[in-house]
């Protein structure tokens, strides 16, 4: 006879069945009083989990040569409690393009990786740590523009694998936030350390870095530096500067980085201006973009796991962009490289489709 | 036994009745509190602008079950101050 059974064949008296009742009952009134006294004044919006991201469709033709590329990033966001963050966002692309390059039949396949998997715990109003695998924060242009939905020319800047080798993610901890907040001005930083890592999709170096950068709301410009130590194939040192200017007044946006490395060393800028005469959408015409883009790139003494070009390049690259309703963007553009490799034109066209929803049933609001 | 659970019972009910009106609000308290509101509701606004328009266009809209996952999530990638998404959340959720 087990112990619980003994426990089921002991006679209960019926006064003592009522108190059992009746404390359960206590807890459980309790317990829905104290839910929905705290519920009443409740004024937060509620902690769920959102699904965001974009699909986009993009066909690029580079030096004659073709290609289509459907993507779907995805971006999981799960907030716990006030601290406490969970973020991932996944990149699924099929990538297509003729057999010999400019001639042949279309060949494709599919490729999937994981950008970022991080998990963020917000210490107190200057400190969030941060573990898992994240964005490499060098310079701006990886972590905060490099996304689908949000970056106004399809393809990254020539200077973009500096800094950011090897995969734009890294894998480790990093602690980040805002050191300095005034009215005026506001100082931020990051500090990361990341471990070598081959395993397929979730490949990154080994590395240590961080970035600091000034925000002055009043003329909304934000200037700042980024410094990486890379800790394997011969350990090299990576910098870089950055700018970002929206003035209020006007619908225009620049942005700039400045990187040098080893293997090479440049910049881009680049100016988007909305046809409108502030930034909110006003009419069919206020939702056209137009985009310039110039950039430099030096040649140092790159290896080719740098993937950087193995000559100087100038290009200038020209788009148009075109917010329709409903989160659609249109996005065409065409670039001149000059090389002493070759010139050539690249062309771009893109649809983004940008969604976000909930990601746990509940009631509309 | 059953004394003990009409005092518990008693003090759950007390402590949750002091719970709402701890939170209940006078009339005048709520006008503070509204005006209070509009205020931070602007400078979130201002800040929304600021800080959300230097990287990308804001989506067309927002439910408010969607808007504490995308503060909390621009927090930690945009390096919002706690200020910043204290004020905003009160401009997208007000």
């Amino acid at each position: 006879m087990s112990h619980c059974e003994g426990q089921q064949n002991q006679p209960i008296a019926p006064s003592a069945e009522r108190d059992e009742w009746m404390n359960r009952a206590s807890v459980a009134l309790f317990a829905i009083l104290w839910t929905a006294s705290g519920l009443r004044a409740q004024s937060d919006p509620p902690n769920v989990p959102i699904l965001s991201g974009a699909f986009a469709f993009i066909g690029s033709t580079t030096a004659g040569a073709t290609t289509y590329q459907p993507i779907l990033a995805p971006v999981l966001v799960v907030p716990i409690g006030d601290k406490w963050l969970i973020e991932s966002r996944a990149d699924i692309q099929g990538f297509f393009a003729r057999e010999g390059g400019t001639t042949g039949p279309y060949n494709g396949q599919f490729l999937a990786s994981l950008d970022y998997l991080q998990v963020d715990y917000i210490l107190n109003a200057h400190l969030t740590i941060t573990a898992g695998r994240f964005l490499t924060p060098f310079n701006f242009y990886n972590e905060r523009i490099s996304a689908l939905w949000i970056a106004n020319l399809e393809d990254s800047p020539i200077i973009f694998p500096i800094g950011t080798r090897t995969s734009a993610s890294s894998n480790g901890g990093m602690l980040r936030g805002v050191a300095i907040s005034r009215p005026a001005w506001s100082l931020n930083y990051t500090a990361y350390f990341s471990a070598t890592s081959t395993t397929e999709n979730l490949q990154s170096g080994r590395a240590a870095g961080g970035r600091a950068g000034i925000f002055i709301p009043r003329l909304g410009l934000e200037v700042g530096g980024s410094y990486q130590r890379f800790l394997q194939n011969g350990d090299s040192n990576q910098s870089g500067a950055y700018v970002v200017w929206e003035p209020r007044q006007i619908p225009l946006d620049v942005r700039g980085e400045y990187a040098h490395s080893p293997g090479g060393k440049g910049y881009w800028l680049e100016g988007a201006y909305r046809l409108a005469s502030s930034r909110t959408v006003s009419g069919p015409v206020s939702r056209l973009q137009v985009v310039a883009r110039v950039q430099q790139f030096f040649k140092g003494n790159p290896a080719p796991e740098d993937l950087l070009p193995s000559a100087d390049v100038n290009q200038f690259d020209f788009g148009l962009n075109y917010y329709l309703p409903h989160d659609v963007r249109l996005n065409g553009s065409y670039g001149r490289a000059y090389s002493s490799a070759g010139n050539f034109n690249v062309w771009n066209f893109a649809v983004t489709y940008r969604f976000v929803f909930p990601a746990w049933p509940g009631e509309k609001q | 036994m059953r004394r003990f659970s009409a005092l518990f019972l008693g003090i759950a009910l007390l402590t949750c009745s002091l719970r709402l009106v701890s939170r209940a609000q006078t009339p005048a308290t709520q006008q503070n509190t509204g005006k209070e509101n509009k205020n931070d509701a602007e400078e979130g606004e201002k800040r929304f602008r600021e800080n959300c328009g230097r990287c990308h266009m804001p989506p067309e809209s927002l439910s408010p079950r969607e808007v504490k996952a995308v503060v909390r999530h621009m927090r930690v990638r945009a390096m919002l101050t706690a200020e910043d998404e204290r004020l905003i959340l009160k401009y997208l959720a007000p």
